[in-house]
Order: structure tokens, then sequence, then C-alpha cells
């Protein structure tokens, strides 16, 4: 095989060209590290670390927290699932109800913003609505009486 | 082709994030995962080190999003941030360090001689681009796989416009010789 001048190199470049599959995982994980805390920041829930490493994590936003004892944060929930079709937040807050707060998507990155009042909540995302996940980036719920899948947060540090 | 100004799309998912809708950085990092990762793959030589200077880089562009002046074109911003990661993760030993030991394997496994030969082929330009000078690699890359123009390449890169065309020719002139070397091995 003998090739024109250039016609090697150009074969090189087509080669070089074809579409190159980067793992999909470093979505969640540049989620992760955008939202984990700084060392300059004020420590906010450490296993956030490892929250979007396995799809799922919640943001607190502290900068719109209110300034009395009882009024609610601000926080929004985020669930790396390219493959739902829809997701919902439901928990103690909003009466495990999917309707009240349905997820909106970027890219298979869904999130939600609610506000919550200081106290102990239990939630869990509704994936297609029928599959139940606990966010693996928070405490998992003990004392689900259902029998699904749930995690907890704590507002405002208080009722735990 | 160059960097594509995908100006609504772009533009208003910067201005969702700085409003503070993390997720939708997800959005930008999706879009342009796997162009940059190919840049970063090539220019690095080994997938691990590349992706990790892929994340690097994507994080850096978040916390320094401020100063995106012209949302715009992100993308264009997101490879200067990327072209300088991979200049400093000085892997170009690991890259034919580990490069060969995989394709020593691939080869040795290969069952038929048509996947022997693309096989080969395949290390054949690995090789040829790891002798590269960086800087050379770098402009080739640039200019030849990832489309860029040159006014583009030296906005990401800082080089000059006819530095970077000689960069260019002489990695290509460096590049038959190294594949003709390969050929008659």
């Amino acid at each position: 095989m003998f090739e024109q001048e250039d016609d090697i190199v150009e074969r090189m470049i087509q080669q070089l060209r074809r579409p190159v599959a980067v793992d999909p995982a470093l979505d969640a994980r540049v989620l992760q590290a955008i939202t984990a805390p700084r060392p300059s920041q004020r420590r906010v829930w450490p296993w956030l670390a490892a929250a979007a490493m396995l799809g799922a994590v919640m943001i607190w936003r502290p900068w719109s927290r209110g300034s009395g004892a009882d009024r609610p944060d601000t926080l929004q929930f985020v669930l790396v699932a390219p493959q739902a079709n829809s997701v919902s937040l439901v928990g103690d807050f909003n009466d495990w109800d999917p309707k009240r707060s349905p997820m909106r998507t970027a890219n298979g990155i869904w999130a939600a913003v609610v506000q919550l009042a200081p106290g102990r909540y239990r939630y869990a995302f509704l994936v297609n609505g029928v599959e139940w996940r606990a966010d693996p980036g928070a405490p998992a719920a003990r004392d689900d009486e259902f029998g699904t899948p749930s995690s907890v947060v704590t507002v405002g540090g208080r009722g735990s | 082709m160059g960097i594509e100004k995908v100006e609504s799309s772009d533009a208003e998912l910067v201005r969702r994030i700085r409003a503070g809708d993390i997720g939708a950085y997800g959005g930008l990092v999706s879009r342009y995962r796997d162009r940059l990762g190919r840049y970063a793959i090539h220019m690095i030589g080994d997938r691990e080190d590349a992706e990790e200077a892929l994340q690097d880089s994507f994080v850096r562009a978040y916390r320094s999003l401020a100063r995106c002046d012209d949302p715009a074109r992100f993308g264009a911003w997101l490879y200067g941030i990327l072209v300088n990661r991979c200049r400093t993760t000085g892997a170009r030993a690991a890259r034919r360090r580990r490069m060969f030991v995989r394709d020593a394997d691939a080869l040795h496994g290969a069952a038929h001689a048509d996947q022997s030969e693309r096989l080969e082929w395949t290390d054949a330009v690995d090789r040829a681009l790891a002798r590269l000078a960086p800087q050379y690699r770098e402009a080739f890359l640039l200019k030849h796989v990832e489309d860029l123009e040159y006014e583009e390449i030296a906005e990401v890169t800082g080089a000059g416009v006819s530095a970077l065309k000689m960069r260019v020719k002489r990695a290509r002139e460096q590049l038959q010789r190294y594949l003709r070397e390969a050929e008659h091995v």
C-alpha cells in the first residue's frame, strides 16, 4: 500500500474525527463537584459529596434561607435520570401527591424547587409514575411505613 | 464549520445558571461532553486522564461563569479552559506507557486479519500523534479534527495565527513521516 503524499494524513484525520463516547456518568460527577460544599463555604451535609455519583442529589440553597428561625428554606431537589419520561418529587410536605411537585428536566437532569418550613421531612422521587427512588445522597428514612424507599431531610436544624 | 454559535440555547442556559438553576448546567455538560472529550482523549492519550481533565474543565468553567463575557460563545470559552487544562496534565509519558500496553493486549486478542489490521492502523495513528510535540499536536487536533478556524484556535490557545499555521504544517509533515515509517515496519 502506498498512498499519495497527503492521503495518509487525511486518512488519519478521518480516524481521529470518529465520535468518542465519554463516560455518561461524567455529567453526574460534574454536578457533584459543583454542588459539593467548598472549603471556604459553610459545611452543609457532607454526604452530598457522594450524591450525584449515585444519580441523585438535593441542593440546599442557603442564600435563599429565611432570616427568622421559623421562616422556610428554599431547597432544590435534583435527580439525574436521563432515561426517565417523568419525575415527581413526593414527600410529607406535599402529602405524597405526585401532581403537586412535578420536576422539570434539562437533558436528563430533573429539578424541583420547594420551600420548606423548619422540620424533618421524608421524601422520594417517583419516576415514570411507578418507580419509587430514595435519594442516595440523603439519609434513608428508617421509619417508612409504606415499604417503599424514602429519604429524610431536616430543615433549619430542628425536628431531627 | 468552527465552533458553532448556538446563540439562544447556550446563552439561555448560562442565564438560567446565573439565576441559580444549577441543574441547567447539565444541559451544557451533555452538549459539549463528547466533542471536548474527543479532543482531550487525543491530546492526552489516556482516557482516564482525559476524562479527569474534562471534568475539571467543566467544574472550573462553572465556577468562573461570571467571567464568560459572551454566553452565546460558551463553547469557545470552554475550549480555552480545556486546552489549558490539557497542557498542564503533563501526561505524555503516561500516554505512551498505557497506550502500548493496551494495544499489545488488543493485538494479541484480534480474531481476524482485518481486525488485526484495523488495530495496527489505530495503533499507528496513536503512536504518530503521541510523537508530535504538544504544541503541534494541539494545533493539528484543533484545526483538522475539531474543525476550528485559525482565528478561533488563536483565541483558545493564545498563539498567533501565523505561528499556528506553521505548527499545523509541521505537524502534517511529521505525521506523514511517522505513518510511513509505521507502514514499512
